[in-house]
């Protein structure tokens, strides 16, 4: 018998890649350009803004040096806790819940060698997006310093230890975890963990008013300045290491020390986290076979609540299992806690807004920007439409056929799915922009014309979803997340952003003619009332046609289903 | 060829399998029947290496499963109920990867995977990926994966579900030929004619216990002999719904 080493076990996923390209589907050229294109913009954007930052630095002499190597230490202590976090949720699904495991497990393949190639794909998956991003960060270092081949060998050689020490000490947290709970009830508590924590950063990050560094009353004195520059970030930590072997090879020497320290505790863990999978890894599998109790709660608040709703008996039942379903699902209902606090931070940002330091112009700007902020709160609605509503038809997944069979007409069964998502995010976009316009200290006749837009755009997107959503539904998808980045829901994306385009135009353009009006003090004449008029009913029929049109045809897109 | 001893899996305070014991020699299909929920499939997945039991002890081939479980799952192919497939890949390449795994040399796994899938009446479709199989081709894929590096004990869960007549003849032909050549099969079903048809002997288990094991008319003595067929003896055995209950109901 020849045993294979552990990179055989990575072959499959490499042959399904190959396949997958050989085998184009519908879409895939669009989803490819579009995201390519996306990609490239971001790269090239970090490139220039490093390496335009690193060139200006040079200026700076010995400060310029300060730093660079002060940003490359929290530039590497940021990752290191978004690689750990990653490392944890990405070896529970690779080690434990990956459907391809029973196969490998039935297979005479060692644990040494399933936890090696394991762990190279929770590597591969965990820390793909740090490495994407530090790519176009240390090349803008590098050429902005001319630093030659060896930075850039340097640069390789310090990022392979830096990803594997976060993914190792996440993988065996992963495995205490799934020893203590079943994995399937640990996916949730870490789901649940995950936003938490990155609800918890974006406030932090926003409550810390990086703005008042722009006020040159409140920068800190020189000397205190310094001395901030000269202690070092947590030099305890890979982070730091990973920052000095970087920064050293940048001056054109080298760091033995810090970047022996790195290869040394990454190997050192490796070897850790592998005797621990040796030891506890069966058992932690075994309990994760094990099915999950039925803890759930009955929500019979929803049954009551459905019976008080218009509409008729299948409106109803369907719309409280979709409710049930939703609130059952952690993996669903807890990303709300994220959108949630991106609200709580946009906000808070018309909160702080300190129009009134800009004289004379105060009150125009604030117009202007109750138009950015009504195309803002239609951009969130629309992509919380794409998340929760768009999916909503897929959803259903492999159940369909029930509502299939059943004597339910597909015009129904779509506009149930319709009011079920527009209520929650009508109350979010009204909540926004009524909200945003208050803080801002909008003109009166903007607040309402805000709050009546977002009313209409609000049936305009919903529908679109819905209808979109029917039109190209994913019933085998895995995740609904998958269903929203799909090319329905990229189609979809594109069309929601000219709708609001229009609208805005449409809208603003109306609002300018009575504004420009009642700044001067002068009446609004009849044919400017007129054109104010038909333009504001173009904006109400655009939308209505927006919202009939995805409606009718996701029905009919339904009822000519085949498969 | 397969020995399972005093085999108990609980789940918290819940015993799936209860003191199971059994063995299975060479050359012999051993039936393992139980209603649902009775613990076939727990004790099948513990004994492909998929759970691991509370106590009790399982050797096959001579292995000890806890002791080397890659020499003793080295021996044994796996045929599951949900059996898992590579969407993305081709049958071949599927049957290619499995060889791999079972450590045998590339041009070997190549020769035995053509041999299967022409067994398999698969060869037409190869090429193609394997999320365009039907159910029954992907559960013929997966009896070809189970053979492919000729397994001196096979554990069957649940064969016959999703084939035509055509294919369920091709399988119990091939299980047949299988032990004839010596191999032995532990297989779980509730299509009771095949167990009937098919099985040297067979054991029950209800509540993961085993209630009855003999040889078809061992079983048949056993419920008074009345019957010909197995589904009544089974009914009486498992304690199954009379008639007259699912009249009322009715």
């Amino acid at each position: 018998m020849t045993t294979q080493p552990f990179p055989y076990l990575l072959l499959p996923t490499l042959w399904a890649i190959r396949n997958r390209a050989r085998r184009r589907e519908h879409g895939d050229g669009t989803r490819i350009a579009i995201f390519g294109s996306l990609a490239m913009v971001v790269g090239v954007a970090i490139f220039g803004i490093v390496f335009w930052l690193t060139w200006q630095l040079l200026d700076y002499a010995e400060l310029g040096d300060y730093l660079i190597r002060l940003g490359l230490s929290w530039l590497f202590l940021t990752f290191l806790s978004f690689l750990a976090f990653s490392g944890v949720v990405t070896s529970l699904s690779t080690f434990f819940l990956s459907e391809d495991l029973r196969l490998l497990l039935a297979a005479p393949v060692s644990r040494e060698r399933l936890f090696y190639s394991r762990f190279v794909k929770t590597v591969g998956q965990a820390g793909w997006m740090v490495v994407t991003f530090l790519v176009p960060v240390v090349m803008g270092v590098g050429l902005a310093r001319c630093a030659g081949p060896s930075y850039y060998l340097t640069a390789l050689l310090t990022l392979i230890p830096f990803v594997v020490i976060p993914v190792a000490v996440g993988s065996v947290i992963t495995l205490i975890l799934v020893n203590v709970f079943p994995a399937r009830r640990a996916r949730d508590i870490l789901t649940l963990m995950g936003l938490l924590f990155a609800m918890a950063i974006v406030m932090m990050l926003r409550f810390l008013r990086p703005e008042r560094l722009l006020r040159v009353e409140s920068l800190p004195d020189i000397a205190s300045f310094f001395s901030t520059l000269q202690s070092p970030v947590a030099p305890l930590l890979p982070s730091f290491w990973a920052g000095e072997t970087l920064f050293a090879s940048l001056q054109g020497g080298q760091d033995w020390l810090h970047a022996g320290s790195l290869w040394t505790t990454a190997l050192a863990l490796l070897v850790l986290a592998r005797v621990a999978f040796g030891r506890y890894y069966f058992t932690g599998w075994s309990k994760a076979q094990e099915a999950r109790k039925a803890r759930f709660t009955q929500l019979r608040f929803l049954d009551a609540l459905a019976r008080a709703l218009p509409g008729g008996p299948v409106g109803r039942h369907l719309f409280v299992k979709d409710l049930k379903v939703f609130l059952r699902d952690t993996t669903q209902w807890s990303q709300l806690l994220l959108l949630f606090a991106l609200m709580l931070v946009y906000l808070y940002n018309f909160r702080v807004l300190d129009l009134d330091r800009i004289p004379y112009m105060s009150g125009v700007v604030k117009n202007t920007y109750a138009f950015v902020n009504l195309a803002m709160a239609a951009f969130v609605l629309s992509a919380v439409a794409v998340r929760f509503v768009f999916p909503s038809v897929s959803a259903e997944g492999q159940a369909f056929w029930i509502v299939r069979t059943s004597p339910v007409p597909m015009r129904a069964f779509l506009w149930s799915k319709f009011w079920t998502g527009l209520v929650p995010v009508l109350i979010i976009a009204e909540a926004l922009t009524v909200a945003s316009n208050h803080f801002l200290g909008a003109a009166p006749f903007l607040r309402v014309l805000g709050a009546v837009a977002v009313l209409f755009m609000t049936f305009a997107l919903v529908g679109l979803a819905t209808g979109m959503g029917a039109m190209y539904p994913r019933f085998n998808a895995e995740n609904l997340t998958q269903v929203a980045g799909s090319y329905g829901g990229i189609g979809y994306m594109v069309l929601a952003v000219l709708f609001i385009l229009v609208e805005v135009a449409l809208l603003g353009w109306s609002s300018s003619i009575r504004l420009w009006h009642e700044y001067r003090g002068i009446p609004v004449p009849p044919a400017q009332v007129a054109l104010m008029a038909a333009l504001l009913l173009t904006a109400v029929v655009v939308a209505a046609l927006t919202f009939w049109t995805a409606m009718q045809r996701g029905v009919r897109a339904l009822e000519a289903m085949e498969a | 060829m397969i020995a399972v001893e005093a085999l108990v899996k609980t789940y918290g305070s819940f015993t799936a399998v209860d003191g199971v014991s059994l063995s299975v020699e060479p050359g012999e299909i051993h039936g393992f029947l139980g209603p649902n929920g009775a613990g076939k499939t727990t004790t099948i997945r513990i004994i492909a290496g998929l759970l691991k039991p509370t106590s009790g002890r399982i050797t096959i081939n001579g292995h000890d499963l806890a002791q080397a479980p890659e020499a003793a799952k080295a021996s044994l192919g796996f045929i599951p109920d949900r059996p898992f497939l590579y969407e993305k890949l081709t049958a071949r390449e599927f049957l290619r990867f499995h060889g791999g795994l079972y450590g045998m040399a590339a041009a070997e796994a190549e020769e035995r995977a053509s041999e299967m899938l022409e067994l398999f009446e698969l060869a037409r479709w190869q090429g193609e990926l394997v999320e365009s199989f039907s159910h029954g081709m992907k559960q013929r894929l997966v009896m070809c994966a189970a053979f492919l590096h000729r397994p001196r004990a096979v554990l069957v869960d649940e064969p016959m579900v999703g084939l035509d007549p055509r294919g369920a003849r091709l399988i119990k032909d091939i299980f047949r030929l299988m032990s004839r050549k010596g191999v032995a099969i532990l297989m779980s079903t509730h299509t009771l004619e095949v167990a009937q048809e098919m099985c040297d002997r067979i054991s029950i288990i209800l509540r993961g216990q085993i209630i009855a094991r003999g040889t078809v008319d061992e079983l048949l003595a056993l419920a008074g002999g009345e019957d010909e067929q197995l589904t009544p003896v089974f009914l009486k055995l498992t304690g199954g719904s009379g008639l007259q209950e699912i009249e009322e109901v009715l």
